[in-house]
């Protein structure tokens, strides 16, 4: 660096320290001015923070729940999935999934790294004199926890060879559990004898808490061998195959279920799919639609506030700059440049502006922390919105300030001096 | 023979008020030495706030030339001229023009400031502008907890404090009761025998007397030129002449 380089960085650190002293003195002098002026900023800010970090929250909630769908999982249903009204009378006359294409998919699937049938309906369990309606009976196969998963709390899961010899044996929700035997410990539940739609069953096992998914509870069901159910509760019923991919191969997998299923359920070659292949990320962009709607609206208000905040701010600088004629005439004459006076009154602009920003930020924080108490809204104050706050409020000021100072450091130093 | 600190040469300044043309200041010339202590004496309208103000390089002339200490002051930008005053002018004003929310301190450092020095070496320089005027005690007052004599010795500490070529004094007694105003005057004096060159600007003509010289304007030009006790008192007719 030259010196002469070097003495023009020193003077500008120097300017803006003497900027921002003079910013903060300025609003030290001025406690109601200033709060006066930042109320459009704090107001903008606050609601764009809160609105922001509940519908962050509502993401986060919502995407922890879709995650118990498995990412890597794909879901081959005869239904596609979030479908219009059209789509719907095609599906229904679709043929059904059934075990030959279980089977194909099992064996060709390379890769898959795990396959489990799902074919569900609701029915009445009971356990001695405990009984429960409609809950939800779903048949499958060993790998169903690595395709959906959940963990077993007692006893053990599904065998592949429960599923050869179709025995009649089940795996209780934790939910089930607590209800058909009060205060029974898992562990003792496990070997009991219930009744599913009529049926007899042993119980094998108790899976442990899941909590609930899109407004549904993971723990209000009970899981037999898809081959148990389809000899038990009617075989027509068609079978959604989940299938887990290995790390990365989604697509691949994806293009492997297509062909297989295809040539198993004898598409023609013009004709299109007549199945359909799901993913949780279907959900997650259809919610991501739905709430960017609701951004959208949140920042075009937060934004218009702050424009409204913006011209406060202009408002006041303006006025300060008339005020402070004099003393911006005595600046010049002692050697300021018409940047500095400029960089002076924008830095003063966005330093009230970011001070407001600060300040909507946190009561935007406590506004969402509150909803977040006395609903059932979740929030999440992420360091983004932070910054994003602070950092729109900061430019609001500085380009809400660009006219001010330009009027400041264009002041005629002889006429600022005589200014009364 | 070394080159004036100040070679003002046919300088004019021009307004254009309402179509008119006002010739303020109307083909001024002279010099002034390092050393020297001049006051630029003359009723309001005689042309000496332009002139101040052209000395100052706060104002650009019509027409002339305005060397300061080497530099041709007509050609200079705007960024040029601020840098010329901070560096070369010390100005001292009639009402004193501190900034109010600043300690004395605070106020003569602000040249300094705008030169880009560091902090340490800006207080400590203010510090000894503010003992040199008298002040050592004063110095972490605002402006508003000062006499009027007081703040106008803090103004004075602000226009050495960056060792300007020059001081330029705007009617720097005016504001003041006669004993303070004494005490201002001999300050400048005390100042000029240490060397530093000061311009007066007065419309007193006690005041001017006083200086070793003494210019003295009228509707824009030049009066007379001279030892302050004899040009001061210089009747103001256009008819004396000179």
């Amino acid at each position: 660096m030259t010196g002469r380089a070097r003495r023009g960085a020193r003077r500008l650190l120097s300017e803006v320290a003497e900027g921002v002293r003079i910013a903060l003195s300025s609003m030290a002098g001025n406690h109601l001015r200033s709060l006066l002026t930042t109320l459009g900023i704090v107001i903008g800010v606050m609601t764009v923070i809160a609105i922001v970090a509940i519908i962050q929250g509502l993401n986060q909630s919502f995407a922890a729940q879709i995650g118990n769908l498995g990412a890597h999982t794909l879901y081959v249903d005869k239904w596609k999935w979030l479908t219009t009204g059209e789509e719907w009378w095609t599906m229904r006359n679709r043929q059904s999934m059934g075990r030959a294409e279980l089977e194909a998919i099992e064996k060709e699937a390379t890769h898959a790294l795990a396959v489990a049938p799902q074919v569900g309906m609701r029915a009445t369990v009971t356990a001695g004199d405990e009984e429960l309606t409609r809950i939800r009976v779903t048949g499958t196969n060993a790998r169903q926890l690595e395709t959906g998963g959940g963990t077993v709390a007692a006893g053990r899961f599904l065998g592949d060879p429960d599923v050869e010899l179709s025995r009649s044996v089940v795996v209780l929700g934790s939910d089930v559990a607590d209800r058909l035997f009060p205060r029974v410990p898992w562990d003792q539940v496990v070997g009991r004898r219930v009744e599913v739609k009529g049926d007899p069953y042993t119980v094998i096992g108790v899976l442990a808490r899941r909590g609930r998914m899109l407004g549904m509870d993971l723990d209000v069901n009970v899981t037999i061998p898809y081959t148990t159910f389809l000899r038990d509760m009617g075989g027509k019923r068609s079978i959604t195959v989940a299938v887990t991919s290995a790390p990365g191969e989604l697509e691949a997998l994806e293009d492997e279920l297509v062909g297989i299923l295809r040539r198993v359920r004898r598409v023609a070659p013009e004709r299109p799919d007549d199945f359909a292949i799901n993913r949780q990320d279907q959900f997650l962009r259809l919610y991501e639609k739905l709430t960017g709607a609701l951004y959208g609206v949140a920042v075009g208000v937060g934004l218009i506030t702050l424009v409204v905040g913006g011209i406060g701010i202009m408002n006041i600088m303006l006025v300060s700059v008339t005020e402070r004629t004099r003393e911006i005439g005595v600046r010049r004459a002692l050697g300021a440049r018409k940047k500095t006076i400029l960089l002076q009154f924008l830095l003063e602009s966005s330093i009230v502006a970011a001070v407001g920003g600060a300040v909507g930020t946190g009561l935007g924080l406590g506004v969402a922390l509150l909803v977040a108490l006395v609903s059932p809204l979740a929030a999440a104050a992420t360091p983004s919105a932070v910054l994003l706050g602070l950092g729109f409020s900061a430019a609001v000021g500085l380009l809400f300030g660009i006219w001010p100072a330009w009027r400041a450091a264009n002041l005629d130093p002889v006429e600022a001096l005589r200014y009364e | 023979m070394s080159e004036p600190l100040i070679a003002v040469d046919r300088l004019s300044r021009h307004y254009v008020v309402g179509g008119e043309v006002v010739r303020a200041l109307d083909g001024v010339s002279f010099d002034i030495r390092q050393g020297e202590w001049v006051a630029i004496v003359g009723q309001s309208g005689s042309g000496k706030s332009t002139l101040m103000n052209l000395l100052g390089c706060l104002d650009t002339p019509t027409a002339g030339t305005y060397r300061l200490n080497g530099a041709d002051v007509e050609t200079l930008s705007d960024d040029a001229l601020a840098d010329l005053r901070n560096r070369e002018i010390g100005f001292v004003f009639q009402t004193f023009q501190l900034l109010p929310r600043a300690s004395a301190l605070a106020n003569v450092e602000l040249p300094l400031v705008y030169r880009g020095l560091p902090r340490r070496e800006r207080r400590a320089m203010a510090e000894g502008a503010l003992r040199a005027v008298g002040l050592a005690n004063r110095m972490h007052h605002r402006p508003n907890e000062l006499s009027g004599g007081q703040r106008q010795r803090v103004a004075i500490a602000r226009a050495l404090v960056g060792r300007p070529s020059l001081l330029l004094a705007d009617e720097p007694t005016g504001n003041l009761d006669s004993q303070t105003g004494e005490e201002i005057v001999r300050l400048f004096g005390e100042l000029n025998a240490q060397g530093h060159t000061i311009v007066l600007v007065t419309h007193e003509a006690k005041l001017a007397a006083r200086c070793p010289r003494a210019i003295k304007l009228m509707d824009g030009r030049v009066l007379g030129d001279g030892p302050g006790a004899q040009v001061a008192l210089l009747a103001g007719a256009r008819a004396v002449g000179v």
